[in-house]
C-alpha cells in the first residue's frame, strides 16, 4: 500500500498545474464550508457571550405574553391555558406572589414604552426606532455592561441612554451627559403601549443622567415616571388603574443560584405567566443558528458537488493521458485492484490538497478579517466580543476528511474505468 | 518434457457482427528451459498476438499454453505477469518521470515481495545492463539503446523464468541493436532465462538458437 501511495503521489506531482486547478474547486468549496461552520459557531458564541454579559443565569423575565416563541412553556398551548394567559395581568398581586416564592431574591418591575419619538435638545432629527424601557436597576448593575455618569439611581427626570445614542447624535458620551431628552407621542404611531383610551398628547423632558452599555434598548427611565407617562398618555384615571388593568410589561426576577429552575417551573405552572430564562434564550439561539447552519451547509454542499464534477472530469481526462502508463503497469503485473487503488488515492490526494489549501486560505482570511468583524460587532452593540473567529480543530479535521471523501467519491468512476482498461489496447493507445 | 508447450493455439478477433479476423489458426510448438529462440513473420502473421498470449495480457484464446507443467490459465493472471514472465517492448515504455533506478524497480511497487535483497538485485541488474553511471537519469536523458537496457532491467527485476522481447531492436540502429541482442544472449546464459524474441529482422533472428516462423497465423 505504501508503494502504491508513493506511486499515486508521483502521479499527482507529475501534473502540478492540473492537480492545482482540480483542487481549486475543492478549495473554494472548503472555504465556503469553513466560513459556514466556523462562522456560524462563532456567531452563536458571539451572541451567547454578549447575552451572558447582559443577562445573569439566575435572572428570569416574567411577562403575560409569549415573546417571539421564547415562552418558557414548551408544551403546545391548549384552549384553557390560552384563555388563562389572556386574562393574566402582571400586577402588584402577581408581583407579591412571586416575591413570596422560595428562592426569589428580588423582583424588579419593568415597562416598555412604544409609540414615542425621542429628540435631543437642539436637534430636530428624531432618534430612529427608539426602544424605551423602564426599570429601577442602578446604572452600575451587571445588567449594564458599563456606566458613564455620576448618579447610578435614576431620578424621575433622569434618563440613561445607550452608548450608541451619542454616536448617532455625533457627540461624545461625556458631552451628552446633562443634556435634555424630549419624549413625544408619535403622530404616525398613536397606539401607546398596550392600552390607549382617550390618550393625551404631551411632551416629557428628561436629563441624561448616564450612558450605559446595552445591546438592545436605547433609553432607560425609572418605573415611577414610566407609570406616570403610560397612565397619562393611555387616558387612565391614575397609576393604580393602569397597573390593575394593564399591568407591568415585565418583571425581572432574581433568584438564588440553585433555585432558578424551581422558581421558573413554579411561576409557569402555578401562576400561568410566561417566563424567559437564560436557558430558554440559549436554547433558542442554538436552535436558530443550528437551523441556519444546516441550511447553509446544504448550499455549501452544492459547491462541493460542483467541485466533485470537476474532479471526475479531470480524472477521466487524466486516464486518457495515462492510458499507456496504465497498460505498462498492468503488463508488468499491476492488478486491476492496484490500479483502482492508485487512482482512488490520487483522487483522495487531490481532495486533500484542496481541503488543506482551502483551510489555510480561510484561516488566513479569518485572521485578517477578525479585527474588522469585532469592530463591526462592537459598533452594533456586541460589546463583550473580543475575538470573533476561533480555531476549532475538530471542525478542521471534519472539513479535511470531508474533502478527501469528496475526492474519493468523485474518483470512483474514473478509477474503475482505469482499472478495467485492457492492457493490450492501452499499450497501443497513442 | 518441454518447459513451454503451446498446443493448437487459436485467437479470433471479432471486429463487428460480420467481420472477424483469425490472428492465430492453431499454433503448436515446444520450448525447452533456457532456450533462446525467435519468432519471425511478416506484419499480420500473428507474432504480437502470440506474444500477448504468452505474456499473460490476452486470455481470450483457445488451445493450451503449458509453462513448467502448468496451464497458464491456472495461474493468477497478475502473478503470472509479475513473476513468471518479463516483457520488453519495442517502444521501451518507460515512465518519463521516473529515473533509471525507479523505472527498473517499477514492478516491485506492485509486488508483494518484501525486503528480498532488492537493492542487491538492482545493483546486479544495473551492472549487467551497463547503466550504473546512469542510475539517476530520466528516460529523456538516455539514448535509445540505453532506454531499451532500462526496459530489459525492468523485465528482470522480479527474476522471471521467461523473457518476452517484442521487436527489441526495432527502434534502434543496427549497432545498438546488436549490443542489445548480445545483452540478451548474456542474460540467457547467466540468468538461465528462456528468451522468446519476436522480430521481423532475419539478421536478428539468426542470432538465436532456433527460429519459429509464422505465416498467416500458423507456424511453418
Amino acid at each position: 500500500m505504501v508503494r502504491m501511495f508513493k506511486y499515486a503521489i508521483d502521479l499527482v506531482t507529475r501534473r502540478k498545474l492540473r492537480t492545482m486547478l482540480t483542487s481549486l474547486g475543492i478549495t473554494i468549496a472548503v472555504m465556503l464550508m469553513t466560513f459556514i461552520l466556523f462562522g456560524m459557531t462563532d456567531l452563536q458564541r458571539a451572541i451567547l457571550t454578549q447575552f451572558s454579559s447582559v443577562f445573569k443565569p439566575t435572572d428570569l423575565y416574567v411577562s403575560a405574553q409569549e415573546v417571539m416563541g421564547l415562552g418558557a412553556s414548551q408544551s403546545a398551548p391548549t384552549k384553557d391555558t390560552q384563555e388563562q394567559k389572556e386574562e393574566i395581568i402582571i400586577n402588584d398581586e402577581i408581583k407579591t406572589e412571586i416575591e413570596k416564592i422560595d428562592g426569589v431574591v428580588d423582583v424588579h418591575p419593568m415597562f416598555v414604552l412604544t409609540g414615542f419619538e425621542v429628540y435631543l435638545e437642539g436637534d430636530d432629527v428624531a432618534y430612529p426606532s427608539p426602544l424605551i424601557q423602564a426599570t429601577d436597576i442602578p446604572g452600575d448593575d451587571e445588567m449594564f455592561g458599563s456606566f458613564i455618569g455620576d448618579e447610578v439611581v435614576l431620578e424621575d427626570t433622569g434618563i440613561f441612554v445607550s452608548n450608541f445614542v451619542p454616536s448617532y447624535f455625533e457627540i461624545s458620551s461625556e458631552e451628552i451627559l446633562g443634556k435634555k431628552i424630549i419624549l413625544k407621542r408619535s403622530p404616525t404611531n398613536s397606539f401607546v403601549s398596550v392600552s390607549n383610551r382617550n390618550g393625551i398628547d404631551k411632551e416629557y423632558e428628561f436629563i441624561v443622567q448616564g450612558v450605559v452599555d446595552t445591546s438592545g434598548e436605547s433609553f432607560w427611565i425609572n418605573t415611577s415616571r414610566a407609570l406616570d407617562i403610560l397612565s397619562q398618555t393611555g387616558g387612565f384615571e391614575n397609576r393604580d388603574e393602569y397597573i390593575e388593568l394593564v399591568g407591568y410589561s415585565q418583571l425581572l426576577v432574581s433568584t438564588q443560584e440553585d433555585k432558578t429552575s424551581e422558581v421558573e417551573e413554579y411561576m409557569t405552572k402555578e401562576l400561568g405567566v410566561n417566563v424567559i430564562s437564560t436557558k430558554t434564550i440559549v436554547d433558542f439561539v442554538s436552535t436558530l443558528t443550528s437551523g441556519l447552519t444546516i441550511a447553509l451547509i446544504v448550499f455549501g454542499s452544492i459547491s462541493a458537488l460542483v467541485a466533485s464534477i470537476g474532479i471526475i472530469n479531470t480524472m477521466v481526462m487524466s486516464i486518457y493521458e495515462q492510458t499507456k502508463e496504465i497498460g505498462i503497469i498492468k503488463a508488468i503485473g499491476a492488478s486491476n485492484r492496484q490500479v483502482l487503488v492508485i487512482f482512488l488515492i490520487q483522487a483522495g490526494l487531490i481532495g486533500f490538497i484542496g481541503g488543506v489549501v482551502g483551510l489555510a486560505v480561510s484561516f488566513g482570511l479569518m485572521q485578517l478579517a477578525d479585527p474588522f468583524l469585532v469592530d463591526l460587532l462592537q459598533e452594533q452593540g456586541f460589546t463583550a466580543i473580543e475575538k470573533f473567529f476561533h480555531f476549532q480543530s475538530v471542525n478542521a479535521i471534519y472539513i479535511t476528511l470531508g474533502s478527501i471523501l469528496v475526492g474519493i467519491l468523485a474518483g470512483i468512476y474514473p478509477s474503475m474505468k482505469a482499472a478495467r482498461l485492457d492492457p493490450v489496447k492501452a499499450l497501443r493507445y497513442e | 518434457m518441454a518447459y513451454i508447450e503451446v498446443k493448437d493455439l487459436k485467437r479470433k478477433y471479432i471486429m463487428s457482427k460480420d467481420v472477424s479476423v483469425d490472428a492465430l489458426r492453431g499454433i503448436s510448438f515446444n520450448i525447452d528451459k533456457g532456450e533462446f529462440l525467435s519468432v519471425v513473420g511478416s506484419s499480420g502473421s500473428g507474432k504480437s498476438t502470440l506474444l500477448n498470449i504468452l505474456g499473460g495480457l490476452d486470455w481470450e484464446y483457445t488451445g493450451d499454453v503449458i509453462v513448467d507443467g502448468k496451464n497458464i490459465k491456472e495461474y493468477d493472471h497478475n502473478f503470472y505477469r509479475r513473476y513468471v514472465v518479463g516483457t520488453i517492448f519495442q517502444q521501451f515504455h518507460l515512465i518519463p518521470s521516473l529515473n533509471v533506478e525507479e523505472n527498473i524497480l517499477l514492478p516491485y511497487r506492485f509486488s508483494k515481495r518484501r525486503g528480498e535483497n532488492v537493492n542487491e538485485r538492482l545493483e546486479y541488474i544495473l551492472r549487467m545492463v551497463g547503466l550504473e553511471d546512469r542510475r539517476k537519469h530520466l528516460p529523456k536523458e538516455l539514448s535509445g539503446g540505453q532506454a531499451q537496457r532500462v526496459a530489459i532491467g525492468r523485465a528482470l527485476i522480479d527474476s522471471p523464468k521467461i523473457v518476452l522481447a517484442d521487436e527489441p531492436t526495432g527502434n534502434l540502429d543496427s549497432k545498438t541493436g546488436e549490443s542489445i541482442i548480445t545483452l540478451l544472449e548474456k542474460l540467457n546464459k547467466e540468468e538461465e532465462v528462456t528468451i522468446i524474441l519476436v522480430t521481423h529482422d532475419q539478421k536478428v533472428a539468426k542470432k538465436t538458437e532456433r527460429i519459429i516462423t509464422l505465416v498467416d497465423g500458423k507456424n511453418v
